[in-house]
């Protein structure tokens, strides 16, 4: 599957209200609330749990440990290139399910509107989301929306919360991490935040930068069938790979050394974020896992993530070190070594 | 230098200028004359971002021992004066008033003491203010805050022009063209050859060689800095990609092993030696130089730029002086034990302050060269510069 198109979801059996814009008492219960819950929601998401309309979805359990993540998503501009708020509430929450070994199977929905949100919007947001979840493979069984008057929210809020289920076998963390390990991740970093923050900064730029926002569970799964031992996986999201990198190594004996000219870069991302004083290490990803393998494992890691669609550019970026312990350091294209420093604040533009 | 870049000397090709294979001659250069030396020597750049790209590419470590690359006073963020901070804050708290910066200064405190926290002695920044319900934005440039001014006719807008010679020239251009009558901007622009005349008076004055800032002088031309070279400094202009710097380097140890100080450019693909005319031109149409205070340093003669009396309507600090308390516009002594001034001096490492990594950090910074990511005290902290070695042990 691909990106969803808007040509293409418009074109999906439209759930159109009799509203233009989101009004209080869609969030007040009545029947108001009912009409936009089984027009849009349940028409759109079409699960059966949700078709009941229960006060709580009844879900089968195919076994192994539970694993439950939940995400709330608030982004300026709501679509921005490359995907959208809801293709961000899905993604993010089937992907912090996916790096814990889950298989992500059930999620649920919530929406904060504020009085006056365009319903056509939340429309082609809603089957954005379904869009997503279709892709990853997961069904989206309960919901809830509230409305906040105008001027108390921001457009539209979405908290996503998901299930997924870990088989017993499954033994990841940091704690397995050994020297040695190889640390990989699936394609070029940087991607969604330098996107987004071009969009938010009004830059008017030639070409369009796209967000990398997509669902990872599939290649993540073809990773673990290729590398049984694949020791811990992160999705890098806020903060980047300098943030996860700097997770990995905190308070352990071991260090993680980044070879920066094997960090795959797209070559505009790199060219903005020398515009905006970013450091593309340092930005947000939504379609982007940091995985770390036993050596011997690492070149066919590597390879299945290549076959994958949103793995082509993937490279072995670099490798648990020994010493210095507690450290994520970058070693340049120069053989010099520098320390990757956790973020610490938001990214803001520089003087110069 | 010419041997080394030869044949890529023009051109928007930031990667020729990356490429390893020049940086390793450069390096096997720099190593050469320093050897030849058989002395150690100590050289400065005086600019942020120089520090930023040392920082990031680690170029300290390709040097030999003996030599060694200070931080002067180049990062705008650290040397704007605490009174310009408490002036934004200010008037950023006023009803009605958007207060516009560069994100680098939104943390940076000024002098007022910020009451009711637990921390001790911290001062208030324009974050603590948005915190409080100032209206404060970050913007890319000054055409930002005019774009501002033009949607929001109803209320003052503020721009806190801070900055060297380079930035200064985007306001100079702007004003002449007129603005809307709504925005006025914080003069806190500083022109850096003054502060550099003065560094070799300082006690230990040791350096033999300074990095020139490459962006400041594209505007201004190498002529300003004659003077330097005439009290026998090395004087190269640099760059920003590693080959730059190193380039820089490599052409300061060359005047200093030939014992002939001049103002050399290794630099000219976009450095001329009598700068941008007509940059010059607008900038002096509108700013004259006077007298400006470098924070925790000196009031340094002619060294920050001041609206010219035609231009002066468009001052924040003369429309809205009526208004100002010059008791929370001065502020509180600077934070005791807070070493920034000798860091942008060059006089001790930011490590040799005892409140580096401890009671100054990026996340809570107590002194100014701590916030932005062109600060001394943050890039070093960033990078782990003052680490001793980042001795690798791979299995």
């Amino acid at each position: 599957m691909s990106k969803p198109s808007s040509d293409r979801l418009a074109a999906r059996a439209p759930a159109t209200s009799r509203y233009d814009t989101v009004r209080l008492s869609h969030g007040s219960g009545g029947k108001l609330t009912l009409e936009l819950i089984e027009e849009l929601f349940v028409a759109t998401f079409s699960s059966a749990p949700l078709e009941e309309l229960n006060d709580a979805a009844v879900l089968a359990n195919p076994g192994g440990r539970i694993a439950l993540a939940t995400d709330s998503h608030t982004v300026k501009p709501t679509f921005f290139p490359g995907g959208d708020i809801g293709r961000l509430a899905v993604a993010g929450t089937v992907n912090d399910l996916a790096v814990m070994g889950a298989t992500p199977a059930y999620m649920s929905v919530a929406f904060l509107l504020e009085e006056g949100y365009d319903m056509a919007e939340l429309e082609r947001v809603v089957r954005s989301m379904k869009h997503t979840a279709d892709e990853a493979g997961v069904a989206i069984v309960a919901g809830d929306t509230k409305v906040l008057g105008r001027g108390h929210g921001d457009g539209i809020f979405i908290n996503t919360t998901g299930v997924g289920f870990i088989p017993d076998e499954v033994n990841l963390g940091v704690g397995v991490v050994r020297p040695g390990d190889k640390v990989l991740v699936n394609g070029t970093l940087g991607d969604h935040g330098i996107a987004v923050m071009s969009r938010r900064e009004g830059l008017d730029l030639s070409v369009e930068l796209e967000s990398d926002v997509a669902p990872l569970n599939g290649l993540i799964a073809a990773v673990r069938r290729a590398a049984p031992n694949v020791r811990f996986m992160r999705d890098l999201t806020r903060g980047g790979l300098a943030a996860v990198a700097n997770e990995v190594v905190r308070r352990q004996a071991f260090g993680l050394r980044v070879f920066d000219a094997r960090v795959p870069m797209n070559e505009l991302v790199e060219q903005y974020s020398e515009m905006l004083g970013i450091d593309p290490m340092l930005a947000a990803n939504e379609g982007k896992v940091m995985v770390i393998v036993a050596p011997d494992e690492a070149e066919a890691a590597l390879t299945a993530m290549r076959a994958h669609q949103y793995g082509r550019r993937a490279a072995i970026i670099g490798d648990i070190v020994r010493r210095p312990e507690g450290v994520a350091l970058v070693e340049t294209a120069y053989g010099s070594r520098r320390v990757l420093e956790m973020p610490i604040e938001e990214q803001l533009p520089r003087i110069c | 230098m010419t041997d080394v870049l030869g044949g890529v000397a023009s051109g928007f090709q930031p990667e020729v200028y990356k490429a390893p294979a020049l940086v390793a001659s450069l390096q096997r250069r720099i190593a050469s004359i320093a050897g030849g030396l058989g002395r150690s020597v100590k050289l400065m750049h005086i600019c942020g971002t120089h520090e930023h790209e040392m920082g990031r590419y680690a170029l300290r470590a390709l040097l030999p021992k003996g030599v060694s690359v200070l931080a002067g006073p180049g990062c705008p963020v650290c040397v704007c004066d605490a009174e310009y901070v408490n002036l934004a804050i200010q008037l950023s708290l006023r009803r009605d008033t958007i207060l516009t910066s560069f994100g680098d200064m939104l943390a940076v405190p000024g002098s007022i003491p910020l009451d009711g926290e637990r921390r001790g002695d911290v001062r208030m920044s324009l974050l603590d203010a948005r915190a409080r319900g100032g209206d404060v934005r970050a913007v890319y440039s000054v055409f930002d805050a005019k774009r501002i001014a033009e949607q929001h006719r109803d209320k003052q807008v503020v721009f806190f022009s801070v900055g060297f010679e380079t930035t200064v020239v985007a306001v100079a251009a702007m004003l002449r063209r007129g603005v809307p009558d709504n925005l006025t901007i914080i003069e806190a622009n500083y022109y850096t050859p003054p502060a550099t005349y003065l560094l070799p008076d300082l006690d230990g004055f040791d350096i033999e060689g300074f990095i020139l800032p490459g962006h400041a002088v594209t505007i201004t031309g190498l002529r300003v800095y004659e003077p330097l070279a005439a009290r026998g400094i090395a004087c190269a202009a640099g760059g920003f990609e590693p080959v730059d710097v190193l380039a820089a380097i490599a052409a300061l140890l060359e005047q200093i092993a030939d014992g002939s100080p001049r103002v050399a450019n290794p630099y000219g693909r976009l450095v001329k030696y009598d700068g941008n005319a007509r940059a010059k031109l607008e900038l002096d149409e509108v700013f004259e130089l006077a007298p400006i205070r470098w924070r925790g340093i000196a009031e340094i003669p002619a060294s920050g730029y001041k609206l010219r009396e035609p231009y002066r309507a468009a001052s924040a600090a003369r429309r809205f002086s009526g208004e100002l308390d010059p008791v929370v516009l001065r502020g509180a002594e600077h934070p005791q034990g807070c070493r920034c001034a000798e860091v942008t001096l060059g006089q001790i490492r930011p490590d040799q302050c005892t409140a580096f990594g401890s009671r100054c950090t990026p996340d809570s910074p107590y002194g100014p060269c701590m916030v932005s990511h062109e600060g001394t005290c943050r890039a070093y902290h960033t990078y782990g510069m003052h680490r001793e070695t980042l001795h690798v042990e791979a299995v």
